[in-house]
């Protein structure tokens, strides 16, 4: 309650005390836009306080907060002085024709009747299958590690939910955070094409964002979509600026080049900032974008995600209150790279005006892969090969698989280094073997949860089968989601060959899971964490979100 | 019993070691970060370090003016904690350690008037704001000995990793260098003074890596600062989630995967065990340069190329009409992003060779004032900058070890005047004077502090390795010159 006393007398705190009801607010938003000339001081009170007159009764403030309760007045001011700012006066207005400007204005300008009925179909699947591996995540060590670093490093703060921690609330950006850290935790996240991992690093940020807002107006569950989009699409558009991004990631772990920027877009477009400040909050991001691949398979690699999650969130937040960066970091710029430093072979394109309607979401075309055991997807195609010849030794002979009876195992998989590990040692280098997972699915017909287990993963017999590996990496069969196979072929000590070949596994975009197998893996990942009424409830609030009034009724089911 | 166990460890350690036919690169310094201690600081070490410590203490001090810092504070006030630092030159604001060693850092940085380290990286700013944010927090306060020491270790690992590759050498073109090596010297530095094991520094290096990196794009705008803000608050970070036991890549450093992704020509090389007398601190043989004007290093060559011709100009014509020039010719090395012909802000003004070289033609010298929104739109200036041409001599290579300016005024009435620097005042080949240096420090300190505050902070710098405990500086750096704050600072 302290910061509550503390005075202030000064007019402009009164006017940015109200903002948040002027932000969640379109119509004054775009009165807030017409005012950009005024540049001096008192000038913006006066129109701050006009808009705030002409705003409509709903988004009304009352100056003396009567009739709220305490808490609920500490929050507001809280969120009111220190989150959010009027948007900035324009002083050097970005050139209209550059890359950056365009995605900014797209941002800005998308609107929710945008949204086709395929996309809001799919990016809701998205957000169902996030929300669950994010829960299941949120019971794992590295979680458990995230979330004691932001509890012991900052003092409580009762603002953005952690997934399935009843009570536990943090700052907004620490929220984002551990809510990210758990969503990667297992590598059980969605996989989109080209290569990333596109939801966890803007769902939490969005879910922290909107617990930051007040209660009598929160974002409708159709601008929380909306806005969850925007940081998908954004992903996409600028994985596509580079051809070697197609492959897997060699150098940058592509959440941490394209999610920083994914979760500004998104969070800039929650909080309807205006064309030139979602233009800066992109290039904030980028200045916090890019971790090196060699954290892949280790703690560290969640971490990527869930810093997506939180520096996006930020950068979106300096960025409404008046930070600036370079107008031209998406730009190609011979000689000073912007976002071109991550990649080899940058060619930017800009970003369509969403009111010409040329405007197709990535997502309409391209749709998304969903992991059904939680592991690198690259391993799902190997496993469900060897599931294959998991069967046919079954029924070779003597109903469960004998170790010693198989000579040796050939995958042909695509050379990527990172995903070639023989004999993994942690869970998280299990999660990126190609021969820990066809093992195991040649030991127990498929991979579960439960096969990166200590227990599971010390098994003699796995050790074994993990002895008769080898790998070839066929030319026809590159690093890429999109073309690559798996095959597996097993030779047994009397001389047999058994192969199993998957071109595309349930689950990847050519072959997508049903929503009743996708419902299935998120009621068993969240009925780890939550009572099954809450996760009932769950599947009804996302189904129904492009419906709701007030995307609250999601949040509260999230702990 | 005990002492057998004891011995055979040792055999077993032994024989591990010698069976291992060279240690990882990144063990390597792990294992330097760990071992280094206070016996193997050297004078000239200890000497030039607390030269870095007092230069940025005072542009840090001077640097909380101004409209960046503002707005990241702002920010940065949203977190509470239980563990609490000091912002420098706030005697009212106490941040969590991260957010405080954000926004000092920025402030540092915040006028690029901050040291500058051959190859080119600022050194200090990552490291500094992290360890005093860190040491107040620590239950018991290191000494300054502790704190040079850390320090010391930051700076190293900067300047270790900073050749790793031939690129660096060169004034950068893709990633701006303190993003990428300046978080990795906050997590040494910071891993260091709490003590982690050798294996937890590995990992906090190798987190650290994870958050390194920013384009090069954003040199010159406001979120520059927030560069080094960052570098010095994800360092600690890494080095305190290290601490609780989060693991990274443990080779991080020996892989172009690893930190070798932000370098085209990536050559690792390991760290010298500090005990086998092949340890030497490269800030022994390379010392820093400091700045006199707060903007990008290489306008102090063409500053003082100005200054010189500008003379000579003087003593042709006698007196001196802007009218009279015609043109002024810069030779310069080729540096994209320090090319710029008419810069609008303050943070383009700092990166801009015309910019600079036209400010000391104009006022006869370059000083904080000149970045002012103010004189930066002045008609005289414009109209000068409309006169420079820049001309990139294959010979001047965009190094700070081996740049040079030359300038060439020429009137309408043919007259020229030509002058060149080499090496300006204040570069390692020519350093500052300690009276100059702490000249430079109470300048910028007074313009927040009080007099004993600037006094003390002078003080404890200078005694630093004799100090006992380094919270005394920040005490004095609290000593605000407002007379408000003055007199509840007598009351405590």
């Amino acid at each position: 309650m302290t910061r509550v006393e503390k005075p202030h007398s000064d007019v402009m705190q009164d006017c940015k005390r109200n903002l948040p009801f002027l932000l969640l607010c379109h119509k004054s938003i775009s009165i807030l836009h017409c005012s950009a000339a005024a540049s001096k001081r008192n000038k913006k009170q006066d129109h701050c306080d006009r808009n705030l007159k002409s705003c409509s009764p709903r988004y009304r403030k009352p100056s003396d907060q009567c009739g709220l309760p305490e808490d609920c007045i500490t929050l507001q001011w809280r969120l009111n002085n220190f989150y959010l700012f009027i948007p900035a006066v324009q002083k050097h207005p970005a050139p209209e024709d550059t890359v950056t400007a365009s995605f900014g204005k797209f941002i800005s300008e998308i609107k929710p009747q945008h949204l086709s009925p395929v996309v809001l179909h799919r990016s809701k699947r998205m957000v169902l299958d996030s929300i669950g591996v994010g829960l299941i995540g949120s019971r794992t060590d590295v979680f458990e590690l995230a979330l004691q670093f932001c509890q012991h490093m900052y003092a409580p703060d009762h603002i953005s939910s952690v997934y399935g921690r009843r009570g536990i609330r943090l700052s907004p950006t620490l929220a984002a955070f551990v809510n990210g850290v758990a969503t990667h935790s297992m590598d059980f996240d969605d996989t989109w094409h080209p290569a990333t991992h596109p939801s966890g690093a803007v769902l939490p940020a969005l879910f922290a964002l909107s617990d930051m807002m007040p209660a009598n107006s929160k974002p409708s569950g159709l601008d929380f979509l909306l806005a969850f989009n925007v940081g998908i699409e954004i992903q996409g558009r600028l994985m596509r600026f580079s051809n070697e991004a197609r492959s897997i990631p060699k150098r940058f772990h592509p959440p941490t080049v394209v999610g920083p920027m994914g979760s500004a877009a998104a969070c800039s477009r929650l909080l309807s900032l205006d064309p030139s400040q979602c233009s800066h909050a992109l290039a904030i991001a980028a200045s916090l974008a890019g971790a090196p691949m060699a954290n892949a398979a280790t703690q560290s690699k969640p971490l990527h995600i869930g810093n997506a999650s939180r520096l996006g969130l930020e950068a979106a937040l300096l960025a409404s209150r008046g930070l600036e960066a370079s107008p031209l970091v998406l730009d190609a710029v011979a000689g000073v790279a912007g976002f071109s430093a991550f990649y080899e072979d940058y060619v930017p394109q800009p970003l369509e005006s969403p009111d010409d309607g040329g405007h197709v979401f990535l997502l309409e075309e391209q749709d998304m892969a969903f992991k059904r055991f939680p592991a690198h997807l690259g391993m799902h195609w190997v496993t469900d090969a060897a599931a294959a010849v998991h069967e046919l030794l079954v029924g070779h002979g003597l109903g469960q698989v004998s170790p010693h009876q198989v000579q040796d195992i050939l995958l042909r998989v695509p050379q990527s280094k990172y995903i070639n590990r023989p004999f993994p040692e942690s869970e998280h280098e299990a999660r990126h073997s190609f021969q820990f997972n066809a093992c195991s699915a040649l030991l127990d017909g498929e991979v579960t949860v439960q096969s990166f287990s200590p227990p599971a993963m010390s098994r003699p017999e796995l050790h074994f089968l993990l002895s008769r590996v080898r790998m070839e990496h066929p030319e026809d069969n590159p690093a890429n989601f999109n073309r690559m196979y798996g095959e597996v072929q097993v030779t047994l000590v009397g001389g047999d060959i058994l192969k199993g070949r998957c071109d595309t596994f349930y689950g990847h975009w050519r072959n997508p899971l049903t929503n009743e197998s996708l419902r299935k893996k998120f009621r068993s990942n969240a009925e780890v964490v939550l009572p099954s009424e809450k996760v009932e409830r769950l599947v009804e609030v996302v189904e129904e979100l492009d419906r709701l009034d007030d995307c609250g009724a999601l949040l509260s089911q999230l702990q | 019993t005990q002492t057998v166990i004891r011995s055979s460890d040792r055999l077993c350690f032994a024989l591990k070691s010698s069976i291992l036919p060279h240690q990882g690169i990144t063990e390597s310094f792990g294992a330097a970060i760990q071992a280094l201690n206070a016996i193997h600081l050297t004078d000239g070490v200890i000497t030039r370090s607390k030269r870095m410590m007092l230069d940025t203490l005072g542009v840090g001090l001077l640097g909380s003016r101004t409209a960046v810092f503002s707005k990241a504070l702002k920010y940065s006030q949203v977190f509470t904690s239980e563990q609490r630092s000091s912002v420098w030159g706030r005697s009212d604001v106490i941040l969590p350690p991260h957010y405080a060693a954000f926004v000092n850092g920025i402030a540092v940085h915040s006028m690029d008037f901050d040291d500058t380290w051959h190859p080119a990286t600022h050194p200090s700013g990552a490291v500094l704001p992290a360890l005093l944010a860190l040491a107040e927090t620590l239950p018991s306060q290191p000494s300054g000995l502790d704190l040079l020491l850390a320090f010391n270790v930051g700076i190293e690992v900067q300047g270790r990793l900073m050749r790793f590759s031939k690129e660096a050498y060169n004034i950068p073109e893709r990633f701006h260098p303190p993003s990428v090596v300046g978080v990795m010297g906050s997590a040494a530095a910071s891993a260091k003074l709490l003590g982690l094991s050798p294996a937890q520094c590995s990992h906090a290096l190798a987190i650290a890596a994870s958050s390194a990196g920013a384009p090069l794009a954003n040199a010159a705008t406001q979120t520059k600062p927030l560069h080094i803000g960052n570098a010095a608050r994800r360092g600690l970070e890494a080095a305190q989630l290290a601490q609780i036991g989060v693991e990274g890549n443990p080779a991080i450093l020996d892989m172009d995967s690893g930190l070798g992704v932000y370098y085209k020509d990536y050559s690792p090389s390991p760290l010298a065990d500090s005990d086998s007398g092949a340890f030497r601190w490269i800030l022994d043989a390379q010392d820093v340069a400091f700045k006199r004007i707060p903007a990008h290093l290489a306008m102090h060559w063409v500053v003082e190329a100005v200054l010189a011709a500008r003379a000579k100009f003087l003593d042709r014509t006698g007196n001196f009409d802007l009218s009279q020039i015609q043109n002024i010719t810069l030779r310069v090395p080729r540096s994209k992003y320090i090319n710029c012909p008419l810069p609008t802000t303050e943070h383009q003004a700092r990166h801009s060779f015309q910019f600079n070289a036209c400010s000391a033609l104009l006022d006869n010298k370059v000083t904080v004032a000149s970045f002012s929104q103010a004189q930066i739109n002045r008609p005289a200036l414009r109209e000068l900058l409309s006169k420079v041409q820049l001309e990139t001599p294959e010979d001047n290579l965009p190094s700070f070890d081996r740049m040079y300016c030359e300038v060439e005024i020429k009137s309408a009435e043919g007259l020229s005047s030509l002058a060149r620097c080499n090496t300006f005042y204040g570069h390692w080949r020519k350093p500052l004077s300690q009276k100059d240096l702490e000249e430079k420090f109470s300048l910028n300190a007074s313009t927040v502090l009080c007099t004993e505050g600037v006094e003390g902070v002078i003080d404890v710098v200078g005694n630093m390795e004799k100090v006992t405990e380094c919270s005394v500086l920040g005490s004095y750096l609290r000593m605000t010159s407002t007379s408000e704050q003055l007199y509840s600072m007598r009351i405590m």
